[in-house]
């Protein structure tokens, strides 16, 4: 696709930023080997102490990660690693022991790109549960698994999944990881905040837990700052558990680089010029923390986030709603305007396209704040963009267009609903579902209801609230996309928390609208 | 601290340094702060900048000031005229550090605060945290200061008795109306000479900083128009720590000796439109 329009100031950002190859195609493991390798400085400590991850999954390979780092809350946000390139071997096997190992690479590790590899791997047979490890400088990583995508030719083709969002490591314990770990789901699809560019300090450490620093105590703004932040967060064992165990799929929303920014602008005093340089930093760093896959570094303050992804039966529709958004509307006119819009232009064409041609059963977008309408504020959420969001509502309405699933993240809150044609007239015909994934740790501890709860629940077309931590545990074939809620009923005090379910609901192939079955 | 110096990437085997230096640094003395600018380090490739480093040249050593993204950086200052000289390092993606930048000196204006105070709330240093509900207990205002701020110099504590932020008719959370705070002083004598106004502020809301009316003694001396700031000042009070993303701004005017009598006079901020301000430090100063 094409980037959309750029300010002047961008442009001038893009010329002097550059854009260069190398380094992707070292860490991606397609070209290239370290030149200091050979003379790198010999890793004293674990270096894997970040743990492993695989993402992006194919119906024949999938993308690995790691990032070496064997200090990770070192102050100068490499991780404790010397300045030097490190080869990377990595092996893929069928067995947790590696006696059949069927793909075998190697990437580099450059500071440049904080110690992190990408490797992508291929020409794995789909619907197989496969291991992976990491070695260099005679030190090997924990194994981690992931399972190919199902072969989308097949009718058979099923999946489970969890959708999480919104780990604010210091409101929480991530005890909801360990119970979705204990479920084993085949994908798991993150839906933004991975981390949060908030200072951390005695106000708001609420997870029981010693203040991890003064480093943390302002909010991110460097590299390094962001670099340390996703150290922080991904520390917690009950993360780096999830990442071992299943592969994910992530887009990020807005705590990854400023709270509620929209495209160019920030809300808290930031010009453009330098608010385009703290999201090329903190693009960097999403990229270099999370299991994405080579088209997602980004170009100077640029990435290219949106993608789509087969999944057996489904179409997977991951959205940027932030990069390319409009900012908030002044007044009501402006929010109201016909020509307002979420995912800007070329990703809406790009979005009709996919929903239209997919060829999949199931039509799931994963996408970040919520697309239902609520009420008339929040317009940090859809209900902020109502003229995009009847578009794409038309265009999951139309003949032709298989059924939509949507998944959101950012509220907060376990919540369900419908997607009506027109939300103006309660009667419209349902076009989709959406299931709106509550958080890991933000907000704290939380409450079966709260002060939101009317809001969401005044509308006919919604089914289901809930205020605690959690997350959505799912299943999709041929015949139903089910997601159920799970919750932890504290996050607070410790990590000892253990899940239970909340209501799970069905969307039958051919039947529009949601139907609760348990 | 690390000096700009020690540039070299000792204890890195297999390290180098970025090449070059920043150039085009730049130093302007302003009311409380020295405003630095730079042009943004030539990255090559995908290669970016993590943060610039900003640092005071002293006799007694060099002193790192602050970690920057940006390419320009606010040392914020006491209320006294003084000339300090600064260089710049830019660190890049892979760690590696360019060479010093060609250094650059200004001097700070003299505030009136730096003269002899009559009456003062707070220390002039770019922090809110002397005052009470700071840094972020905002929420707590209308029950704890119900009739809003009445401040007594000599006798009040800025701790208990001076919010660290003033409301405005646009917070709803102080329930949408003026707020107006109240500092009492006493003086042996009317002054001979105009004395001097001097309001420092931590931060202010960003798009609605909005206005307040001083007044001396019931006589309405000038609306303040607040510039905007980046909306954290209600949450944290430090806007002189290193990474630290408040927009502090200063208002400064003098007041006409007529405006005071002997005994008790009084002084008023009524906030008339928009929200929020953070402060720092207030006063009345007699110049020296």
């Amino acid at each position: 696709m094409t980037s959309p329009p750029h300010s002047p100031r961008r442009r001038s950002f893009l010329q002097a930023a550059g854009v260069g190859v190398g380094a992707l195609l070292a860490g991606a493991g397609l070209a290239g080997r370290a030149e200091a390798a050979g003379g790198a400085p010999r890793l004293r400590e674990d270096p894997y102490r970040l743990g492993v991850a695989s993402g992006e999954p194919a119906a024949d390979g999938a993308v690995l990660w790691t990032r070496l780092a064997p200090d990770p809350l070192a102050a100068d946000g490499h991780g404790g690693m010397p300045r030097a390139g490190y080869d990377v071997g990595w092996q893929v096997a069928e067995d947790e022991r590696f006696r059949r190992v069927v793909r075998s690479g190697s990437a580099v590790a450059l500071p440049e790109l904080g110690h992190s590899v990408h490797p992508q791997v291929r020409g794995l047979r789909p619907g197989r549960q496969y291991f992976y490890r990491f070695r260099t400088h005679g030190r090997t990583s924990p194994v981690g698994r992931f399972r190919t995508a199902p072969d989308p030719r097949s009718a058979r083709g099923s999946f489970t999944f969890a959708t999480a969002s919104c780990q604010a490591w210091y409101h929480g314990h991530f005890s909801a990881y360990r119970d979705m770990a204990a479920q084993d789901p085949d994908v798991v699809f993150f839906l933004g905040d991975y981390i949060y560019e908030y200072g951390i300090t005695a106000a708001n450490m609420w997870r029981g837990a010693p203040l991890p620093g003064a480093r943390h105590e302002t909010e991110t703004s460097t590299l390094a700052d962001y670099r340390l932040r996703y150290a922080l967060f991904k520390s917690d064992p009950d993360l780096q558990a999830v990442h071992a165990a299943a592969p994910w799929i992530l887009t990020p929303d807005d705590h990854e680089v400023q709270n509620d920014y929209s495209d160019e602008t920030s809300y808290y005093g930031l010009s453009e010029e330098d608010f385009l340089l703290r999201r090329a930093v903190a693009y960097r760093a999403y990229y270099e923390n999370c299991p994405l896959p080579a088209l997602a570094l980004g170009h100077g303050p640029d990435a290219r986030l949106h993608r789509r992804l087969r999944y057996g039966p489904a179409a997977l529709h991951v959205l940027d709603a932030r990069q390319y958004r409009d900012p908030k509307p002044a007044d009501a006119a402006e929010q109201h305007a016909p020509g307002r819009t979420m995912l800007g232009r070329e990703q809406e064409r790009w979005l009709y396209h996919g929903l239209r041609t997919s060829g999949a059963r199931w039509n799931l977008l994963l996408q970040q704040v919520g697309l239902v309408r609520v009420t008339e504020n929040r317009v940090d959420q859809w209900d902020g963009y109502p003229a995009a969001r009847q578009r794409l509502l038309d265009v999951l309405g139309e003949p032709g267009v298989a059924p939509s699933v949507v998944f959101t993240g950012d509220c907060h809150r376990s919540i369900a609903g419908d997607l009506l044609a027109d939300f103006a007239d309660p009667g419209s015909r349902v076009v989709g579902s959406e299931f709106l994934g509550t958080s890991i740790a933000s907000d704290g501890d939380g409450a079966p209801t709260d002060t939101y709860t009317k809001d969401w629940m005044q509308h006919p077309w919604m089914r289901f609230y809930d205020g605690r931590r959690g997350y959505v545990l799912g299943h999709a074939d041929a015949a139903a996309v089910t997601a159920g809620y799970r919750a932890v009923p504290y996050v607070r005090a410790d990590n000892g928390a253990a899940g239970f379910a909340l209501d799970r609901f069905r969307v039958a192939h051919g039947r529009p609208g949601m139907e609760k079955v348990s | 601290m690390t000096t700009p110096t020690a540039h070299t990437a000792a204890g890195r085997p297999g390290s180098g340094p970025a090449p070059g230096s920043v150039s085009g640094l730049a130093a302007a003395g302003g009311l409380g702060a020295v405003e630095l600018t730079w042009r943004p380090y030539r990255t090559r490739g995908t290669q970016l900048v993590d943060h610039y480093e900003v640092y005071e040249l002293t006799a007694a050593g060099d002193t790192l000031l602050a970690r920057t993204l940006f390419p320009h950086h606010t040392h914020r200052v006491g209320p006294e005229a003084v000339t300090r000289r600064y260089t710049v390092v830019a660190v890049v993606d892979s760690g590696a550090r360019t060479r010093p930048a060609r250094a650059a000196a200004a001097t700070s204006e003299r505030s009136l605060a730096a003269g002899r105070p009559v009456a003062r709330v707070g220390e002039f240093d770019h922090r809110g945290l002397e005052f009470a509900l700071s840094p972020n207990l905002s929420a707590q205002y209308p029950a704890a200061f119900p009739e809003d701020v009445d401040f007594r110099h000599g006798a009040s504590d800025p701790a208990r008795d001076w919010c660290y932020l003033h409301p405005g008719p646009g917070d709803a959370w102080a329930g949408r109306r003026e707020h107006t705070f109240t500092l009492r002083f006493d003086l042996a004598a009317a002054p001979e000479r105009d004395l001097g106004f001097a309001l420092w502020l931590i931060d202010s809301h960003a798009t609605a900083a909005g206005t307040a009316e001083l007044a001396v003694n019931g006589r309405a001396v000038r609306t303040l128009a607040f510039r905007g700031g980046a909306t954290r000042g209600s949450l944290e009070g430090d806007a002189a720590r290193s990474g630290s993303v408040l927009k502090p701004s200063s208002y400064e005017l003098p007041l006409a000796a007529d405006l005071f009598r002997a005994g008790e006079n009084v002084l008023t901020l009524r906030k008339t439109s928009g929200s929020w301000i953070a402060y720092d430090a207030l006063g009345v100063f007699a110049p020296e």
